[in-house]
């Protein structure tokens, strides 16, 4: 069997961020492998520790996503197929691109993020699997393969969660509680070196620009008060203060 | 057409619904187009008769197989009316599951997604939109042509008022082998509190400085006396104090009350996206250093286990 996980390479939500001329200016930001595809690459590799088979990486983004490609790799993975493109893309446009390599890949199980953590987008998992017509299942907590024809999944809802049946292959998404991703070991990270990152320019996958274009791009920071006050002594004194400015300044109690 | 997917809980429109009918009213506006509705379910007739109210004509998908929620019998029923309509846009809440049938939709439509959509400009040719991105710490524009799918995040656009009858018109739609791939096994309730998170006008929330799930006896309290609901990190619902329903950030749920007060939260970015609209935010820690004042009007350096107990007593002299 083959698992796959879909993965982005996003700035580290620590990370401060610059804007430059309306856009946002990522080449000081630390950049890591998202969080919520952690998940996804740990999700595979339990997989095929479990069942046997390929742990494989699929990766869209420009030349730096690598990185994260190697993060993925020296965490277990087996190998990575990664689809360059620079400049703008939407979650739409990247799924028609990497549907084409999922459809050559023929994998059982697809994991990928629930969100993603410079779009702030739910849609790549779902439309990967629209534009493959599979179908898929979104933020994951729970998933038990039955065997190579279907999956036993749990996955929350707007209110409360359901467990699902699915036939396979299909694409899920994951869900904070899902696993608890490894860290690379320095053996691992050594191996990672020399494990194979097969490169497709997205021009080859018909990629011609973005459906949705970004116009401007600008840092949102709600000015706060930082009234702190010091309650390390008395701290009766403080409490009361703090409800009173609560009180009669933001009038919000 | 503009068509606008309109949420319910059975029995009339959620607020979400209410929500996204008045972003398709700008958008059929700015087109010069009627707005069509569409609501999915089983035994829905009663939502029916109150989601005409809001819609030139309402499509009603009610089946028992559309008893249960899947992506694919969504993003089917969806289409269907899309077709049917012409719809050069379709509008749904940005709810979990909304999100996720809505980038099925647009992939299938061949059409621009916009998620999570703040604000629309629309004119004839394009749609532009104001979004969060970079987990909520920018403020995005994005354009869109005609066809286009926008989801609509909650508690952002004002609630629609009903607008007079509507057309009422059944929709069938044929489920193929996609559709039959995914089974419902069992379904798991929320636990209803008194007030929704989500819509709660002040929320209290406890970080890992709590200290312990009993230590959140105090966070209720306070909560209840604000007539607020009772949020969590990240780090409580994973140590098991609190059900994952309550906790605020990234993977949990975005808030925006007028009152936000965060108790022994370290205030981690991926919490922060959670909570940092909020009106006023109110923190209190013992490191000084600890991020989340950054985002605090007003906030106190102290031990939580003290601070709490005397900001009780003081609201409570406070409403005497």
């Amino acid at each position: 069997m083959k698992f796959v996980a879909i993965i982005r390479q996003v700035p580290d939500g620590e990370a401060k961020l610059k804007e430059e001329g309306g856009r946002i200016d990522l080449s000081g930001a630390t950049m890591i492998l998202d969080q919520m595809d952690e998940y996804a690459v740990e999700e595979i590799i339990q997989l095929k520790e479990k069942h046997g088979g390929e742990a494989v990486i699929v990766a869209f983004g420009p030349e730096r996503t690598k990185e994260a490609i190697r993060t993925a790799l020296a965490m277990g993975a087996d190998r990575a197929v990664f689809v360059k493109h620079e400049g703008d893309a939407d979650p739409i446009t990247e799924a028609r691109a990497l549907a084409q390599v999922l459809k050559e890949e023929a994998p059982t199980v697809v994991f990928t993020g629930g969100q993603q953590a410079d779009w702030d987008s739910y849609a790549l998992g779902p439309a990967v699997a629209e534009a493959l017509g599979w179908p898929s299942v979104a933020w994951t907590t729970q998933f038990e393969l039955l065997d190579e024809t279907k999956a036993k999944a749990k996955h929350d809802l707007d209110e409360g969660a359901q467990v699902v049946e699915v036939a396979l292959p299909a694409v899920f998404t994951t869900q904070q509680g899902l696993n608890e991703p490894r860290y690379p070991t320095l053996p691992g990270i050594m191996k990672a070196k020399k494990k194979e990152i097969k490169e497709i320019p997205a021009e080859e996958l018909g990629v011609r620009g973005a459906k949705v274009e970004i116009l401007s791009q600008e840092i949102v920071q709600i000015e706060r008060k930082q009234k702190i006050l010091d309650g390390t002594k008395e701290p009766e004194k403080a409490a009361e203060e703090l409800v009173k400015l609560l009180h009669e300044e933001a009038k919000v109690i | 057409m503009v068509l606008v997917f309109i949420d319910h809980d059975g029995k009339k429109p959620k607020k979400g619904g209410l929500e996204a009918i008045t972003r398709a009213r700008e958008l059929a506006g700015a087109l010069g187009v009627p707005v069509a509705g569409l609501v999915v379910g089983s035994g829905i007739g009663e939502v029916a008769e109150e989601a005409k109210k809001y819609v030139d004509t309402l499509y009603v998908v009610d089946a028992p197989e559309f008893a249960d929620y899947t992506a694919e019998k969504w993003t089917a029923a969806a289409h269907t009316a899309a077709q049917k309509t012409g719809a050069k846009a379709v509008v749904a809440p940005a709810s979990r599951t909304g999100r996720t049938w809505t980038a099925r939709l647009a992939a299938r439509m061949d059409a621009g997604l916009l998620e999570d959509v703040l604000e629309l400009e629309p004119s004839a040719e394009a749609v532009v939109a104001k979004r969060y991105t970079f987990l909520n710490r920018v403020l995005e524009k994005q354009k869109a042509a005609y066809p286009v799918v926008i989801s609509i995040k909650p508690n952002t656009a004002p609630l629609a008022e009903p607008a007079g009858e509507g057309q009422v018109e059944a929709l069938e739609v044929a489920l193929g082998e996609l559709e039959q791939k995914v089974q419902v096994l069992e379904k798991i309730q929320e636990e209803k509190k008194r007030v929704s998170l989500t819509e709660a006008p002040v929320v209290v929330t406890g970080g890992r400085g709590m200290g312990s799930a009993e230590a959140f006896k105090l966070v209720e309290e306070l909560a209840d006396l604000l007539g607020g609901a009772v949020g969590a990190t990240r780090a409580v619902v994973d140590a098991g104090w609190r059900p994952y329903a309550e906790q605020v950030g990234q993977t949990g749920k975005t808030v925006q009350p007028n009152l936000y007060i965060a108790l022994g939260v370290s205030g981690a970015v991926q919490h922060q996206a959670g909570m940092n609209k909020s009106k006023v935010v109110v923190a209190v820690n013992k490191d000084p250093d600890a991020p989340i004042f950054k985002e605090t009007d007003y906030g106190i350096v102290g031990d939580v286990h003290q601070v709490l107990p005397a900001m009780i007593e003081a609201v409570k002299k406070l409403k005497d």
